[in-house]
């Protein structure tokens, strides 16, 4: 093994958020501002401990790691940003964790803090949405010119695919929505805390059908930030250290669409029996299926929950409806999915609020929502890229 | 047509032969002379094979639906008096798959897999659009 191995080699120290709402009417750099200081509040560190700073999700929506830097005080010897877009949660780890380890910096924050709804315009989907216009299209299959915009469209054609390859159903797929909801209602920091039923589902309006409300995310404001330092440091810090133990980037190309596995047949996709093979965030961590405690994954719609299942072998392609109903995703089922209610019924924040909900089960912080002794968790997404935590 | 207010495409050295095409009735990709592989969207060699030695090759203008959605949303305000309206993703015979809107049908008569020929749409002086309707 090379010194690049990085498994176990770095930890989450210190997790913080702001209040997640609709029109929070705050600044970017506001929400963002208490994320990291709560996070470094929650680490034991000072404000000049930090270091590092790597942002996800930027203008025209949230705030940028140079103005945050600059409107806090900070001294970085290092800052990353990835561009507007919510998939690269891990991406942004999986830097953190190569810059402590290289000692690019000692701690590093890493954060989303975003409006969707309030101080700045809403751009998912519309004559705001930057997506749509990108040189080669948009990143959820875009296409303006025939009023094709916003992420939601994207699944939605994905959904309607399913339904008709497997024959699975609306109604399958509101297990996803009443199971998360059922976990907010039991997560004080949740947007949405009133639990609904499969009827509420089916009763919501279309958004862009076959996709309902209820398969839709949140659009709100708010910040959660994660901070992340080697191993060696994080053991002498206050909270006890949750480690990183696998990751696997971010694929890109022909055959990938961004709401689904290869092979299934979607914008220039090929089509073909997709066998989820043995993926290398399993073998760095040295775990296996069998061993993850509870599964974390970005819901900005239903069906992604689906096809990230398909994706990472926790079930075979067309599986995935019946694997998700009777309870199975839910705390005390067999594979407890995004206890804090996630994008669906948490709040939007770009998949940051579910690292700071992975690292608190891990603590065991979680009360009602607790997955029992949680040793190890995976954040897998739909397109393609993980990270394995363990306490 | 002059009045049409939907979002138009960004025009560019890469695709400029694809939306020429349209407006002269012409349903064109490039494809390569090297390897064979036909592509969309478009792009500076064969995504395949790294040829630069391609053509935009004439296709048939027929396919089969892959899937659709059904706007209820008017995202854009040029949209508002159209909605609930379809967008569709084709797969055309020779591979490729284009997202397009599906006319001379009712978006609750649209099913998987049918048969569908592309329709040719002037929507400005300058731009064509390639529409699709089932094939009778
Ligand atoms: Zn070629």
């Amino acid at each position: 093994m090379s010194d690049w191995n990085l498994k176990d080699q770095t930890a989450v120290c210190g997790v913080g958020h702001s209040s997640y709402g609709k029109r929070l009417n705050r600044s970017t750099i506001d929400l963002g501002g208490e994320a990291i200081r709560n996070a470094l509040e929650d680490a034991g560190l000072k404000k000049n401990d930090l270091d590092g700073l790597i942002v996800s999700f930027g203008t025209p929506i949230g705030a940028d790691a140079d103005t945050l830097a600059y409107a806090l005080g900070l001294k970085l010897r290092m800052y990353n940003q990835t561009w507007a877009h919510g998939r690269f949660t891990a991406s942004c780890l999986q830097w953190a964790a190569m810059a402590v380890k290289a000692g690019l910096a000692n701690y590093v924050a890493c954060l989303a803090s975003i409006s969707f709804s309030g101080f700045r315009k809403p751009m998912m989907g519309g004559a705001s949405d930057g997506e749509g216009a990108r040189e080669g299209g948009g990143g959820h299959g875009e296409d303006p010119v025939y009023g094709m915009t916003s992420p939601g469209a994207g699944s939605a054609l994905i959904a309607q695919k399913y339904f008709a390859k497997y024959g699975a159903t609306s109604r399958q797929l509101g297990a996803v929505a009443v199971a998360f909801r059922k976990h907010a209602s039991l997560n004080p920091a949740a947007m949405m805390r009133n639990p609904i039923s499969i009827e509420d589902h089916q009763n919501s309006r279309f958004v862009c059908e076959p996709l309902r409300l209820l398969d839709y995310c949140q659009i709100n404001d708010g910040a959660a930030c994660v901070i992340v330092t080697t191993s060696e440091r994080a053991r002498d810090l206050q909270k006890s250290p949750v480690f990183i133990s696998g990751m696997q980037g971010l694929p890109a190309g022909r055959e990938e669409f961004i709401w689904t596995h290869p092979g299934f047949g979607v914008a220039q996709q090929s089509v073909f029996d997709y066998q989820p093979e043995p993926q290398p965030v399993y073998q760095m961590a040295g775990v296996t299926h069998a061993d993850i405690d509870a599964l974390f994954t970005y819901d900005a719609f239903s069906i992604l929950v689906w096809t990230a299942l398909e994706r990472w072998g926790f079930c075979r392609p067309g599986e995935a409806a019946a694997f998700t109903q009777d309870g199975r995703i839910e705390v005390g089922g067999d594979l407890p999915i995004n206890t804090h209610g996630g994008l669906i019924s948490e709040g939007h924040i770009m998949g940051w609020n579910h690292q700071v909900e992975i690292v608190r089960q891990l603590r065991g912080e979680c009360g009602p929502r607790q997955v029992a002794n949680a040793q190890v968790i995976q954040w897998a997404n739909a397109y393609g890229d993980s990270l394995i935590y363990r306490r | 047509m002059s009045n049409y207010t939907k979002p138009l495409p960004a025009i560019s050295t890469l695709n400029g032969p694809y939306w020429d095409g349209l407006k002269q009735r012409e349903l064109k990709m490039p494809s390569c002379n090297d390897c064979g592989k036909l592509w969309y969207p478009p792009a500076p060699f064969c995504p395949e094979c790294w040829s630069r030695n391609f053509t935009w090759r004439q296709l048939s203008g027929r396919g089969t639906v892959n899937s659709w959605v059904v706007f209820h949303q008017a995202y854009f305000s040029s949209y508002k008096d159209d909605v609930p309206y379809n967008v569709a993703e084709v797969e055309l015979e020779e591979g490729p798959r284009l997202l397009t809107n599906l006319v001379g049908i009712a978006n609750e008569d649209i099913v998987m897999g049918m048969a569908v020929e592309i329709v040719y749409d002037d929507v400005t002086d300058e731009v064509t659009l390639a529409k699709f309707r089932p094939v009778k």
